[in-house]
């Protein structure tokens, strides 16, 4: 698999990928980098040489695990030479560019199959290449989720619009570029043809939300609600005996209501009046909330959660990072894996969501550093040990810069631990430590 | 209705998929219906419970229609059986004896009692690729804990840095963690299929809630945490403090812009000054990586403010994206359901429902050598039992009449 990719969507597939067995290459350009290669970086300081900075983003530790890089400018004849015969030893390409990005570097379906009819290309776009008006439109996630009306629907009903902080549609388009390539290269299997996939992540922005869509169409537009789902009650987020910690509670029909009302501490629920059926506990929500606030402001939000469990109730604590870093249950199925990385020694990086039983992913390395497979893949697609100096001299292709150098993450050192242990006591400052680290290792004219 | 790529083939056809879901991961199913699979949903007679999802929305004559059951299930065919009567039961085991896929309930408890687990499904078909969704997963100390949408979102820390510093953490609305589930759900039962090519023999996925909205939510604080930042809930504007990136009022509403790359920033710094005549906003200073100009970002946030409330949503968005920078207006749904550019690609698909009249939904998000996606319409309560029991399966008229008589159909 051939990744031009950049940020989220592309990268995520190629991720899950590679991880599923594929070889993923990652394509990369100085010119036009993948900003999650800086990105998240704010433990180093802003004085350090730009050559390393634009290279420790720990965000491309979730993007780009398992993955090999070949760093390579495909924009020049020699360049896009090279990178033809890597297309013709592919089965996939999968890329997100902006439409005119994809015509002007030669890399469209039309551009490609010729190279190899075999191949599967896939671009994400953000409103994919049919003709209509946002075609050549520039966006970032968030642009697409406003675009979607998906921001509009989260917040308080008496408050201006609070948006999400993800970068949605980025995730979910990965996850549908992965089942497009599957699906091509299944029916590759028995046709023996390729074929060209074009996504709009607009579109998977509009098909997520698509229940609420429907709704709108059929004339009964959704509402922000805060926390409470449609026809739920009680369903929110309730205040405990600890501070700023709460605990979220969904009670979807009545069979968890009965269960609710069989909690020690709330067996009043059942014979109050105002709560006796749905379109009772709906129209008196408010209060139902204040008895509900009265039994978990009692009890830590663990507290609440266990017993509300118990009883069949859907409840859980909110969780802040810490929480979900030493989740036992998160532990027991390995969700968190430290990965060996040739410049940071080991990298910190979620695995798949997805668990297979019988052929489950495989976690091999880190996300490479840039141009860090450059000189063995080059050698693969037949080229000479003299040309490859010859393409690196030039600028055209790129090997890892000072690959001697060895970086730390500050938090490396306790994370691990921290899979089962709380936020640790700890008073030096890691970015110094680092920084004083990476000076000494800097050849001096850096 | 599959989409039909140049060979003729739809890119699943061929493909046969056992819906058991009801409520997650139901849009799996139709994921699979939108890629050309023959999706089968088995519902108990008299049609699944999912049909009552709320929200309900009150069409004509009084009928009422479940939105999300109407998005999730057109396309699908359905079969009503009985599966926990003798002859209900020898039908399902023909039927999960042709099948690729299963796609169970969320809820291990209903799973077991109607004997559809893995065990029960892989002695009778053990090319099977069976499909789980639930809040936790299937192992673990908390594996058989209830979920919800509200208690995904609460379980993987994202919510914790959404909302307003005097109210309680904020959820994301829409049903994106079912969505999002559905999508892990889809994905983890293709790469089955294509192992399956190698192996011979199908397989379990188990797929978390709470770990698939963990890996769609990187940069929703986990990071920044590990960096020794604190995260807190700080209204609107996303990601906090950052200049020229994030909501901003404009005359009819909200746009949402990030001005973050140098060669936005200089498009943003140009319109400003074309617009407000503030030729300082060119200067070196503010130029570079957006970090640098973090410091300056009340400064700058006035006047993309002020930038702002000079235009419509609209013109601001288009007007911007002339300039190159990224943008967008802060639509509602009906705003989203009037968009041009989707109504230019043929984005909406008007999905017959089960009664009368229908309903406009968004196509799934491919295309294939040019064809779109489609699903075809919302299935009445065991529609297509003649077609899959009588026509496909074999049975005979009598069988039929018996199983009916029986109240297994």
């Amino acid at each position: 698999v051939l990744e031009i990719g950049f940020g989220i969507a592309a990268p995520i597939a190629c991720r899950t990928l590679a991880e599923f067995g594929a070889d993923v290459i990652k394509v990369e350009s100085v010119r036009r980098p993948d900003s999650l290669r800086a990105s998240g970086a704010g433990w180093m300081p802003l004085d350090a040489p730009w050559e390393i900075r634009r290279d420790t983003g720990a965000s491309l530790q979730f993007t780009s695990s398992d993955k090999r890089s070949l760093g390579l400018e495909i924009d020049g004849p020699e360049g896009s030479q090279v990178f033809r015969r890597l297309v013709a030893a592919s089965d996939v390409i999968v890329m997100n560019m902006n439409v005119e990005a994809l015509e002007s570097l030669h890399l469209t379906y039309a551009d490609l199959q010729g190279v190899n009819p075999r191949l599967i290309h896939l671009n994400m776009s953000a409103f994919g290449t049919a003709e209509g008006p946002y075609r050549t439109y520039r966006t970032w996630g968030a642009n697409l989720s406003a675009l979607a009306g998906i921001t509009e629907l989260v917040g308080w009903p008496d408050r201006e619009p609070t948006g999400i902080p993800l970068s949605f549609p980025d995730y979910p388009s990965g996850i549908w570029g992965v089942i497009a390539v599957i699906s091509a290269l299944l029916r590759r299997d028995a046709t023996g043809h390729g074929c060209e996939i074009d996504l709009s992540q607009f579109q998977v922005a509009l098909a997520c939300i698509g229940p609420a869509v429907t709704e709108a169409a059929l004339g009964a537009p959704p509402s922000r609600t805060g926390n409470r789902a449609p026809a739920e009650a009680p369903s929110g987020v309730y205040p405990t005996r600890e501070s700023d910690r709460w605990v979220a509670v969904s009670v979807a029909d009545d069979s968890a209501w009965e269960s609710l009302c069989s909690v020690e501490g709330l067996e009043s629920l059942a014979d109050d009046p105002r709560f006796e059926t749905l379109a009772e506990r709906l129209a008196n929500f408010d209060e139902l909330d204040a008895v509900i606030c009265e039994w978990t402001e009692l009890r830590t939000a663990w507290e609440c959660s266990v017993e509300l469990q118990r009883a069949g109730v859907p409840a859980h604590p909110l969780f802040d990072h810490w929480d979900v870093l030493a989740d036992p249950q998160l532990a027991s199925r390995q969700f968190f894996r430290v990965l060996p990385s040739t410049r940071f020694g080991a990298e910190l990086t979620y695995g798949q969501a997805v668990v297979l039983s019988e052929t489950p992913a495989n976690f091999t390395r880190a996300a490479p550093a840039f141009g860090e497979h450059t000189r063995d893949i080059l050698k693969v697609v037949g080229l000479t040990e003299p040309e490859i100096d010859g393409l690196i001299t030039s600028g055209i292709a790129h090997e890892m810069p000072h690959p001697g150098l060895r970086l730390e993450r500050p938090y490396l050192g306790w994370v691990p631990h921290l899979l089962r242990l709380p936020w640790p006591d700890s008073t030096v400052d890691p970015a110094q430590i680092i920084f004083d680290r990476m000076s000494e290792q800097l050849p001096s004219h850096d | 209705v599959a989409p039909a790529p140049s060979d003729g083939l739809a890119i699943l056809s061929g493909l046969k998929v056992l819906d058991f879901s009801e409520t997650v991961p139901s849009y799996a199913g139709r994921i699979f219906v939108e890629l050309g699979a023959d999706v089968v949903m088995v519902e108990p007679p008299g049609g699944s419970r999912a049909r009552r999802q709320p929200p309900l929305v009150t069409i004509e004559a009084g009928e009422t229609v479940s939105a999300p059951f109407a998005y999730t299930a057109a396309g699908k065919r359905s079969v009503t059986i009985d599966y926990t009567s003798p002859g209900g039961r020898r039908l399902l085991e023909r039927l999960v004896r042709r099948s690729d896929v299963a796609l169970l309930p969320p809820d291990a408890d209903t799973v077991h009692r109607r004997r559809i687990d893995l065990q029960t499904l892989h002695s009778i078909n053990d090319r099977m690729v069976v499909t789980s969704v639930t809040p936790f997963g299937m192992t673990g100390p908390r594996r058989h804990w209830k979920g919800s949408e509200l208690i995904a979102w609460a379980s993987s820390g994202v919510m914790n840095g959404i909302g307003d510093p005097d109210r309680p953490p904020l959820a994301p609305g829409g049903g994106l963690a079912d969505a999002v589930s559905s999508l892990n759900a889809v994905m983890g039962t293709l790469l089955s299929l294509r192992a399956r090519q190698r192996t011979q023999s199908g397989q379990q996925v188990d797929i978390s809630m709470q770990e698939a909205i963990l890996s769609v939510s990187m940069e929703a604080g986990l990071l920044t945490s590990l960096e020794g930042q604190v995260q807190r809930r700080v209204g609107p504007r996303w990601p906090p403090g950052r200049p020229a990136h994030g909501v901003f009022p404009a005359q009819d509403g909200n746009i949402e812009v990030g001005a973050v790359l140098q060669r936005q920033w200089d498009a943003m710094a140009e319109w400003i000054g074309d617009d407000l005549g503030i030729e300082e906003a060119a200067m070196d200073v503010f130029r570079g990586s957006l970090l640098n100009r973090t410091q300056f970002v009340d400064l700058i946030n006035t006047w993309v403010t002020e930038l702002a409330g000079r235009y419509t949503k609209q013109t601001f968005f288009i007007e911007a994206q002339r300039r190159g920078i990224p943008s967008s207006p802060i639509n509602s749904l009906a705003e989203a359901l009037e968009d041009p550019h989707m109504k230019a690609v043929g984005g909406w698909e008007d999905v017959p429902l089960d009664g009368s009249g229908t309903v406009r939904m968004p196509r799934g998000p491919l295309a294939f050598d040019g064809v779109g996606m489609s699903v075809g319409s919302v299935p009445r309560p065991g529609e297509h039992n003649y077609d899959v029991l009588r026509l496909e399966i074999g049975l005979s008229e009598s069988e039929m009449l018996v199983l009916r008589s029986e109240g297994a159909i």
